[in-house]
């Protein structure tokens, strides 16, 4: 503080003043987890980057089962909760989806966040034998974004009905409208069946239509 | 010759004891369950679609329809979260009637599912009991916000305005009248022969199984984990206020039991602390008209009644959200339901999905 004092009589020019105004948000924070990520899997991360006292650290996508296991086991780290596990969709990207984890210690008390980005179709892998609780998000992520989860022990929508057409999460699905406005919405695979629009009404309210069966119905 | 087959039954989603449309598919042993899939999306209203297409402010009435049965921890967690992202600084007085509020949602959550539960098991008379006190809460809410059940009751930034003249003093008759009360339920089912048989090491979960399927609030804590978001990440300055965690050993329902009405005492106890050294000034910060926050990301979390409640923003600068995720006790919670019923009876069932509290608004969003 003292020497800040003392360089008081030569004014800092204005630019860096006003880069550290919009700093606190950004502000990194120690973090031990950052540090032992960067040591042993270096080539693994893409970028470090802090957000209101948070250390989130963007990975690539072929070794996130072995980071994972690696957080929850470290003894320093201990991350043994998955607090939440979600995706975003940013269409204008390279790579347009981003996977993220939040991830805390109970023991230790620190938090983490991993994101991974992934291309459009590009699968990743589960990290439900890390971390159980993953399992339903993963198949939220699935439903409402479409973000396949490789070697998941079942992967089917959650949220929205089996036999939904599209995506909900993701940026070009519209918010509102009848079914016939938006073309792109009009049929779709899923494990037992393939569904497709149809313009008659079926019994009063039917939209969608079952077409055929592509294997045995999970009842 | 004999056999035996499994039998596939269905409970829900039109059920009494599931606490909305929750359908679960249960593979029977007789009477033995060998495997349980529990089905949601009933109530799924797309909230968080909804949000990117709303600014700010107006999200934060959509947060009161996720859990309906504690709205005011929605309102915090989500007001917590986009402060945290502005960088606002908010007044003391506004932090501390936010934990009354929070507080008396807690009380007011639990003694609904203390109600409902007991109901569940055949236990009439708690329920009137419950609801009674509950009454007393809501009228106090309505005495502050208009509203008995949505309240929409907090604001980016602080509270819309002051509470009423005469409000604490209600508060503090409450908290006079409440143990008393609290005793009458304990009275009923605390030693209660047929309570403590349906409830004595019926779904059990064990800590390390509890932690894997990242269960938190009561549930987590009945295992004997110490976990509870208003000590580890303390938000609206929990830090200063004296209570405990409690821990239950079994991890069975009836540690659940007990976990949720010692913290009906422990909620008291921070409310009688904040009324008695509640600050005075504004009830509002410095807000802009239009709430835009920087670019960023934020991961907020608070406790409600149901546990680790997480509110994930992700803004572009925008008036309005880019992402909105909402982290949903009840969802998380009601995953370890299979692990918990493995191997029970069917009639426990009901005992245990009455103990991990969910409220399906909150799960399905």
């Amino acid at each position: 503080m003292s020497d800040e004092k003392d360089a008081q009589p030569t004014p800092p020019p204005a630019p860096p003043a006003v880069a550290l105004k919009a700093d606190p948000l950004k502000e990194p924070v120690p973090s031990r987890a950052v540090d032992l990520l960067k040591e042993r899997f270096g080539d693994q991360i893409a970028e470090v980057t802090y957000c209101a006292g948070m250390p989130i650290v963007r990975l690539r996508k072929h070794r996130i089962a072995e980071i994972a296991t690696f957080l929850r086991d470290h003894t320093d780290l201990r991350m043994d909760y998955l607090s939440n596990l979600t995706a975003a969709h940013w269409p204008k990207r390279e790579q347009p989806f981003e996977v993220i984890y939040h991830l805390f210690s109970i023991a230790v008390r620190h938090r983490l966040t991993l994101k991974i980005d992934l291309g459009e179709g590009e699968e990743i892998a589960t990290v439900c034998p890390v971390w159980s609780t993953a399992n339903w998000h993963e198949r939220e992520v699935f439903d409402l974004f479409g973000i396949r989860f490789s070697g998941h022990p079942d992967l089917t929508r959650i949220l929205m009905s089996d036999e939904w057409i599209g995506h909900p999460l993701r940026k070009d699905y519209p918010l509102e409208g009848k079914p016939e406005d938006h073309q792109q919405y009009r049929e779709v695979t899923t494990a037992e069946h393939v569904y497709r629009y149809d313009k008659a009404p079926i019994r009063g309210f039917g939209w969608k239509k079952e077409v055929e069966k592509t294997g045995v119905g999970r009842g | 010759m004999f056999h035996t087959e499994d039998m596939e039954i269905n409970m829900g989603p039109q059920h009494p004891s599931t606490h909305g449309v929750l359908r679960l598919k249960l593979q029977l042993d007789g009477e033995q369950i060998k495997d349980m899939r529990p089905v949601i999306g009933y109530l799924h209203r797309g909230v968080e679609k909804l949000c990117e297409h709303r600014t700010y402010a107006m999200i934060e009435p959509l947060t009161d329809r996720l859990d309906y049965v504690a709205a005011i921890s929605e309102n915090l967690g989500y007001c917590g979260a986009v402060e945290t992202l502005m960088g606002l600084q908010i007044p003391p007085r506004a932090q501390y009637i936010r934990v009354v509020l929070a507080e008396l949602q807690r009380i007011a959550s639990h003694l609904l599912w203390l109600g409902t539960h007991a109901l569940d098991l055949g236990a009439m008379t708690v329920f009137f009991y419950t609801f009674r006190e509950r009454e007393l809460i809501l009228d106090l809410f309505e005495a502050f916000c208009g509203a008995r059940l949505t309240y929409n009751s907090m604001r980016i930034g602080g509270l819309l305005e002051d509470v009423p003249r005469g409000w604490f003093d209600r508060v503090r008759h409450f908290l006079k009248i409440f143990p008393g009360r609290m005793q009458e339920y304990e009275d009923l089912l605390t030693v209660n022969r047929i309570f403590l048989g349906r409830t004595k090491g019926v779904g059990l979960l064990s800590a390390k199984d509890a932690i894997a399927y990242g269960v938190s609030g009561p549930p987590l804590r009945a295992s004997g984990v110490n976990y509870d978001v208003r000590k580890a990440l303390p938000y609206s300055s929990y830090d200063q206020f004296e209570f405990d965690v409690p821990l239950g050993s079994h991890g069975d329902t009836y540690d659940r039991y007990l976990v949720r009405m010692e913290e009906l005492r422990q909620s008291c106890r921070i409310i009688r602390q904040a009324l008695d050294r509640m600050p005075d000034g504004e009830v509002r910060a410095k807000v802009p008209k239009y709430i835009k926050p920087p670019a960023g990301e934020v991961y907020h979390v608070v406790e409600s009644p149901r546990g680790e409640q997480g509110f994930y923003i992700v803004s572009t600068g925008g008036e309005m959200p880019y992402r909105v995720r909402f982290r949903a006790p009840s969802f998380v919670n009601l995953q370890a339901l299979p692990v918990m019923c493995q191997g029970g009876l069917v009639a426990d069932v009901v005992a245990v999905i009455g103990s991990i509290d969910i409220v399906l608004g909150d799960c399905d969003r």
